[in-house]
């Protein structure tokens, strides 16, 4: 029988706290009922069971949210976080929301939550809760984009439109800080907005836009042979092989491997990054990530190009660990993020 | 089908609160089950951390909970296992079985354990979305059959006159308020605007009675609060930007220090402003001009206010008008479809089995919602019940018989689908004036066809009508205890989501002017390829649509005290009201989530339009904006006497 049917509850359980091992759990099983063996995928149910808040111009611990349609003809939603403006009067005007939070440098952290290019949105609760601490850690403007979601939107979409939003900032006068009035701009994400953080760097990198920073936590990258961490951790800390193949196939273009550039940047298909005005990187590895051998050859294929990588390697951490705020991983990672970001606004 | 399930609130304004995020220095390792945030006291011991991403587990429950994962994950995989090699997933529990409630893990787990362990026969397959009928709403087919041998029984009862043995005390304006906040209690200077009914009743106001009715808008400025918890965190501002050209933003601007001119009584101010606005929206193209030009008439309205009601207000206030941009606004748009779609869903649900139904409505208007639950009911597997409507509606102006009309034509439809059907209107200024025994009671021309000792289900359906019973102190608990005393099946409530009912005049500005934004920018998004009408139609139907929503801004804007009836509140302070009334949550399910989702993508042009579950509610929003909110009730156990 293959690993992925094997039920290795205790073995996660082991290393997570409970609550976390329940949410994780709980994704897992909604997840499971989503995907369709034919590779389509219960759109409707998967938007009723997400948890969603809206965005909240009224301060909560200092941070306030809003809306902004970015590319009206692809219905292009991003969730602005900022810190709350100092004026007077308690809920914000659109004016305040719109004026920088300070003329000294401030970076502006483009987020792309995860969920495997199928899951969640800007508005999920895991990720407003995530994209608030980035405003609080890092005294940021983070601008989490609502890309179109695979398999309804294969490649490229969720590229382009993690393009449209550097795009979109770029345009904002009131991003700009400090007495050279540029945009610090960094790009992150987890899972499979790690992903896109990458190629909408490297984007980014061929026409010229400066980024101040990469973080990738968790990144989904993948290719066609099997790695020793898939083979040995499949089915033992809440992910398969199977169900990462599903999700490659339900991303790419029909007919394409995961040798596809998208998946393996570094692979035989791969785009050579060496010359290129690349940006750096933060690349945090979970040590109980069945994916993580591509994630270090992806940090290895960046050093080899030639650009700044740092890499943070969390051993016992599973997938998910970022979603609460109960463990040392969750803390240290978070301040790993801080000092990255804050040592790298230019 | 659904579980009894006592729903345990953490108050109003949302479906849960944010835990602190900033508490960096929180258990690590552990499941936290840290002090509560002012939440009521059955909300003891839910774990905090869980509770901020959105799911209610209490932390004595945690490793239950966790157990229950893993029985499901060991089932389905035996099951997989036993249906293919490699099938991972089990599309059975996705498409056949109906979730609800996500965020209750516990319950959702067990529902789904008890739908494998043991497999139910198979389910009736869900109502049919009749979009043809949806289609004809408002024709009415009527079929030219055989003649009708007995006369249709359709009733309207006269006109009732307010009765005299409660004490109705209009709800008196903010005071002129220092510093832009309220205050509270009898204020010699404040307007009150008493309507010539109340005239007779007691003019007094007790400051109690009126500080509960402003607080009740969440923000905890020091106002006592009704009900739950006592500090609650200020009200939620959902913000979503679609016009992000530098001039909106100025118009936005324009419009806030308007209102708030008018909030510091500076009236010169307000006045030069309301001109400037104008000039700013002249230039403006879309939504936003339309939306900024009636937000300032509406303040010029405030700003200028006629009293008494001058004859071409009260000509403007005519029911009939009031219905007919009613009709284009549900044209025009999804929200009403929607509203009638999940409020059905929820009846359909409820009267499943029963042979004898009696639905009563407290708007029936043109009657648009009922056609389409005639053919559901007509198109059941074990055949359609005998339906009685009952239906509620304003005197007319015109003495004209509208409610009767309305029950003509669908007594029409009714026969020519095979439904037994059974009609009477009354006609009540308000919702107050109605009690329970007129509801219940039959005509004696029914006593022959009534069955044999079988009860009969009832369902009280309220589409955007409670919000207007808080311009009266008490008359919305007295019409929820009618309810009560009517005992129903299920109550369907649909409210617009907004709270424009609280705080301050800036507040309640600031929360109308973000809610039709958002609306107004959606009527340029509808059309949809269902649509029978054609471009020029569709224009038409929007441009009443405004109109329609026009008048509520005016409302919301201009009126105070009796006058304002369009007092929205959110589904979180509705939820307050409704448990404190006596009623429990009987949650919309994923199959009225699924079909609510797909009859949007039929009707709505765009893909703005948004479907969201939140604690057992449907909402329809634009973007990230709910914009209406569809809940049902059941009585709840405790208030059965």
């Amino acid at each position: 029988m293959a690993g992925s049917n094997e039920v290795n509850a205790n073995e996660s359980k082991m290393v997570v706290p409970l609550n976390t091992w329940v949410l994780i759990s709980n994704f897992k099983l909604a997840y499971n009922m989503l995907r369709r063996p034919d590779g389509t995928f219960d759109r409707h149910l998967a938007e009723f069971l997400d948890r969603k808040v809206p965005a909240n111009a009224t301060p909560v611990n200092g941070v306030v949210s809003f809306d902004v349609l970015i590319d009206r003809p692809n219905n292009l939603l991003a969730r602005i976080y900022r810190p709350a403006p100092s004026t007077a009067s308690a809920a914000p005007l659109l004016t305040d929301l719109y004026r920088a939070p300070s003329s000294d440098p401030f970076p502006v952290i483009i987020f792309f939550h995860g969920g495997s290019f199928a899951h969640s949105s800007s508005n999920s609760a895991i990720y407003d809760s995530l994209c608030r601490r980035f405003v609080s850690l890092c005294g940021a403007v983070v601008v989490s984009v609502n890309y179109r979601r695979a398999p309804d939107h294969k490649y490229p979409c969720a590229y382009d439109d993690g393009w449209a939003a550097l795009k979109w900032a770029s345009g904002e006068p009131w991003l700009r800080s400090g007495k050279d009035a540029k945009l610090r701009v960094f790009l992150a994400g987890d899972s499979s907005g790690g992903n896109i953080a990458h190629h909408v760097a490297l984007r980014a990198a061929e026409s010229g836009i400066e980024v101040a920073g990469n973080v990738l936590l968790n990144a989904m990258f993948g290719g066609n042979c099997r790695t020793e961490s898939e083979k040995r951790l499949d089915g033992k800390y809440f992910v398969t092989i199977q169900d990462r193949d599903w999700y490659w196939k339900a991303y790419l273009p029909e007919g394409a491997d995961r040798d596809h550039p998208a998946c393996n940047p570094f692979g035989p298909k791969g785009v050579k990054l060496e010359g290129l005005p690349f940006t750096k990187s933060l690349v945090i590895v979970a040590g109980l990530d069945l994916v993580q051998d591509w994630q270090l050859a992806y940090a290895d294929g960046l050093k080899k190009a030639g650009h700044f990588v740092k890499l943070v390697y969390r051993e016992q951490a599973t997938i998910g660990f970022y979603l609460l705020p109960n463990t040392n991983h969750f803390y240290q990672v978070m301040e790993e993020i801080k000092n990255f970001v804050g040592s790298n606004l230019l | 089908m659904k579980r009894e399930h006592q729903e345990t609130e953490a108050g109003g304004g949302g479906g849960y609160h944010v835990a602190t995020a900033g508490d960096m220095t929180g258990a690590k390792g552990k499941m936290t089950a840290g002090p509560s945030m002012g939440t009521e006291d059955d909300d003891c011991g839910v774990d905090e951390l869980l509770a901020a991403l959105g799911y209610k587990v209490r932390s004595s429950e945690m490793a239950d909970v966790a157990q229950k994962l893993e029985q499901l994950e060991v089932a389905m995989a035996s099951t997989a296992a036993a249906a293919s090699d490699d099938a991972s997933v089990l599309p059975q529990i996705a498409s056949d079985t109906v979730h609800y409630d996500p965020s209750d893990l516990a319950t959702w787990l067990d529902s789904m354990l008890s739908e494998l362990n043991a497999p139910p026969p198979p389910l009736p397959p869900p109502p049919p979305v009749a979009a043809s009928v949806h289609h004809h709403h408002h024709r009415f087919d009527v079929s030219t059959a055989s003649a009708v041998s007995e006369p249709p029984a359709i009733t309207t009862v006269a006109p009732l006159r307010p009765s005299d043995a409660y004490d109705f005390k209009p709800v008196p304006a903010p005071a002129a308020a220092s510093g832009g906040r309220v205050v509270y209690g009898l204020d010699p200077q404040s307007e009150m605007i008493v309507s010539p009914r109340d005239q007779k009743r007691k003019r007094t106001c007790s400051p109690s009675s009126s500080s509960s009715r402003g607080a009740e808008a969440g923000r905890a400025r020091g106002s006592r609060t009704e009900g739950a918890s006592s500090a609650k965190p200020a009200a939620a501002v959902p913000v979503v930007v679609v016009d992000t050209q530098e001039s909106g933003i100025r118009l936005v601007h324009a419009l806030m220090a308007c209102a708030e001119a008018v909030q510091q009584e500076n009236l010169k101010a307000a006045d030069a402003l309301v001109k400037h606005i104008s000039v700013l929206a002249a230039s403006q193209d879309g939504p936003m001009r339309k939306v900024a030009g009636y937000f300032a008439a509406a303040i010029a309205r405030r700003i200028y206010r006629r009293r008494p009601l001058s004859q071409v207000d009260r000509a403007l206030d005519s029911p009939a008008l009031d219905d007919l941009l009613h009709g284009h606004f549900y044209e025009s748009c999804p929200y009403l479809k929607f509203a009638h779609f999940t409020a059905n869903q929820a009846i359909l649900e409820a009267f499943s089995s029963c042979r004898r139904v009696h639905v009563i409505d407290f708007g029936m208007r043109q009657g648009l919602q009922w056609p389409a639950l005639l053919q559901a009911l007509a198109l059941r597997p074990e055949g359609p019940p005998s339906l009685r409507l009952t239906g509620i509606g304003p005197p007319q102006s015109d003495h004209s018989d509208a409610l009767q009309q309305v029950g003509w034509k669908l007594a029409m439809l009714a026969k020519s689908i095979g439904v037994d059907f059974r009609y009477r209107g009354f006609v009540a200024s308000s919702l107050a004036d109605l009690e329970s025994r007129m509801l219940l009671e039959r005509d004696g021309n029914e006593g022959d066809r009534d069955d044999e000792g079988e009860e009969e289900a009832v369902a009280v359906n309220s589409v955007m009508e409670l919000h207007r019973l808080l311009a009266r102190t008490g008359a919305l608990e007295k019409v929820l205890r009618m309810v009560l005393a009517v005992r129903p099946r299920i109550v369907t409530v649909v409210e617009e989501e907004a709270n424009h009912n609280g705080g301050t005049f800036l507040d309640r500005f600031t929360e109308a002017l973000h809610y039709y934004s958002s609306m107004f920018d959606s009527l340029e998004g509808s059309g949809g390829q269902a649509a029978e009408a054609g471009e020029e139609e569709q224009q038409q139907h929007r441009a009443m649509a405004e109109a329609y929503l026009g008048r509520q801004i005016c409302n919301v804007v201009a009126c105070e005290g009796a006058e304002r009836t369009e007092r929205h509140e959110t589904l979180g302070q509705w939820r307050g009201r409704m448990a404190r009334a006596g009623f429990e949550p009987a949650h919309l399910g994923s199959n009225a989530f699924k079909q609510a989702s797909m009859l949007l993508a039929l009707y709505a042009g765009g893909d703005g339009f948004r479907v969201e579950e939140t604690d057992g509610c449907l909402t329809l929003g634009w973007h990230t904006r709910p914009l209406i909110a569809t809940s049902a009730w059941r009585v709840s156990a405790a208030a059965t006497r």
